[in-house]
């Protein structure tokens, strides 16, 4: 007997590994070239030109990230719409977690759209307003700017949190999915390196947005190449901001 | 769960004189739902039915309005069939094995609340019709096919671990709890650890496995495995203690194998 797949089926497989290939994928590239950051100004541009250099850029952010991107947030929307969480009757850490993916998938949904459109496109009226896609030379400032404003600084290490948690829990049921991880104990151990993958991945992207504030993030400044005699992290200035 | 049978019960110290049943009534199918609250006089090793047999007796409300009996299912009276599944103090179980010393002991209170199961048909009070279970066992092929017009003799034999993982799975009563508990099930949207589990009792089985794929084809619809959230309430809520996790994962594992990735063995 044939084997016949339902849409919801393919949809949900679907979701599962865009999660991973390439919006996971992805993630950890960012989180890369963000760290460039600790290394000043200079290193970050020339990181962020180098992006803008990358052949096939056009179709890569287009095939590689926007549509993956659409797809999975809008049918986790739906998924979440579907959710009955009882996480405070049936108070066990799984239940939670079932609900953690969907609220900060809920919340992520808000947090991209807004990351996107404050840099990529610089449309947030109040803030930002030159896209930093095609100004690598003005990058670090721009995003220095913007988190030297409190509730910006905070909301982005609050989406920061959310997606590392996302994507490593994700990648916790992506392999209990797809009937890789079975038994209790092997689930028991995958959870905690997924937990530990969570926290690497928070630490990482919350030093790297502390970068543009202060020089080597989080770290002693002596452990970065920082020039900082030659070229200091430029105080945001009005004029930058009025790109 | 201990495995000796004998289990330290513990019992109230200084148990109340009186103590209070709050049931959730509906009189009919698409009734409107009302509270009702009873007074009864405590005594040990009550459990919820005898307490509910109680205020059967006797259906006079704490405030003493005259009222209808309350209505509940309930048969073996030892946890083995299921029917007498309901939610109490919030959480799904069986209302046989449900001591009142137990219940007061952990809400610290003098009330223990009954409701019926949310996710079913709620037919009178505590009654609910559970039939979807038995339907979902069918669209799984949950069972094996051995009719024929003569005798096939003595079945293969099986390793005694796997003899014992069916053993657990077969213990399914068809209650409800995991059902009842899953933040996914409902209104149709997912088949269940239920019929999951009892397809993966028959998959293991090496004549049921003949008929893999018309149970997995059963597991692959739109409200199909996929649907599972891994929350994993049902087996924290399982009566039984199956593994209904296990089941989904391998069934998950099947199915990326013999059906996902099917088309490169071809």
């Amino acid at each position: 007997m044939a084997i016949k797949f339902s849409r919801t089926f393919l949809l949900r497989k679907l979701h599962q590994i865009t999660g991973i290939v390439p919006l996971g994928a992805f993630f950890f590239v960012h989180m890369f070239t963000n760290s460039k950051a600790m290394n000043g100004e200079a290193a970050f541009e020339k990181a962020v030109q180098e992006l803008h250099d990358t052949p096939f850029l056009l179709f890569i952010e287009i095939f590689g990230i926007f549509l993956p991107l659409l797809f999975h947030s809008i049918y986790g929307v739906i998924i979440s719409s579907e959710a009955r969480s009882n996480a405070l009757g049936y108070s066990y850490a799984r239940n939670w977690f079932y609900f953690f993916q969907r609220a900060t998938g809920i919340f992520l949904f808000v947090f991209i759209l807004f990351h996107i459109l404050n840099l990529r496109f610089g449309l947030i009226p109040g803030l930002n307003l030159t896209p930093v896609a095609g100004n690598a030379d003005l990058s670090f400032n721009i995003i220095a700017a913007e988190f030297q404003i409190p509730w910006v600084m905070v909301f982005y290490m609050l989406g920061i949190a959310a997606t590392a948690w996302h994507l490593a829990y994700g990648i916790f049921l992506f392999v209990v999915d797809w009937g890789i991880v079975i038994g209790e104990n092997a689930q028991k151990y995958t959870l905690y390196a997924c937990i530990a993958l969570a926290a690497a991945l928070f630490g990482v992207g919350a030093n790297a947005a502390v970068s543009f504030v202060r020089p080597c993030g989080l770290f002693p400044q002596a452990l970065c190449e920082h020039k900082s005699e030659s070229k200091p992290v430029s105080k945001p200035t009005a004029e930058s901001k009025r790109f | 769960m201990s495995t000796n049978g004998h289990i330290e019960k513990k019992r109230l110290e200084n148990p109340p004189a009186k103590f209070k049943l709050k049931i959730q009534r509906r009189d009919k199918e698409g009734a409107p739902i009302r509270w009702e609250t009873f007074e009864l006089t405590y005594r040990r090793n009550l459990n919820v039915i005898s307490a509910l047999m109680d205020v059967r007796k006797d259906p006079v409300t704490a405030d003493g309005t005259k009222t209808t009996p309350p209505v509940w299912d309930m048969s073996c009276l030892e946890q083995v069939c299921g029917i007498c599944t309901m939610v109490i103090d919030g959480r799904v179980r069986q209302s046989c094995s449900a001591l009142i010393d137990d219940l007061l002991l952990a809400s610290g209170g003098d009330t223990v609340t009954l409701q019926p199961m949310s996710k079913f048909p709620n037919v009178r009070d505590l009654k609910v019709d559970r039939s979807e279970m038995f339907d979902h066992l069918k669209r799984v092929n949950a069972w094996i096919e051995l009719d024929g017009s003569y005798s096939l003799g003595p079945g293969p034999q099986v390793s005694n671990e796997l003899a014992q993982d069916r053993y657990a799975l077969s213990r399914c009563m068809t209650c409800g709890c995991c059902l009842e508990a899953c933040p996914q099930y409902g209104d149709g949207n997912y088949i269940g650890p239920q019929a999951i589990s009892q397809a993966r009792l028959f998959n293991m089985h090496p004549v049921g496995k003949i008929d893999i794929d018309e149970r997995l084809n059963g597991l692959l619809g739109d409200d199909g495995i996929t649907n599972c959230g891994n929350a994993q309430n049902c087996v924290q809520v399982c009566p039984m203690s199956i593994p209904l996790t296990k089941s989904i994962y391998e069934t998950n594992r099947d199915i990326t194998v013999n059906a996902l990735f099917g088309w490169l063995k071809k």
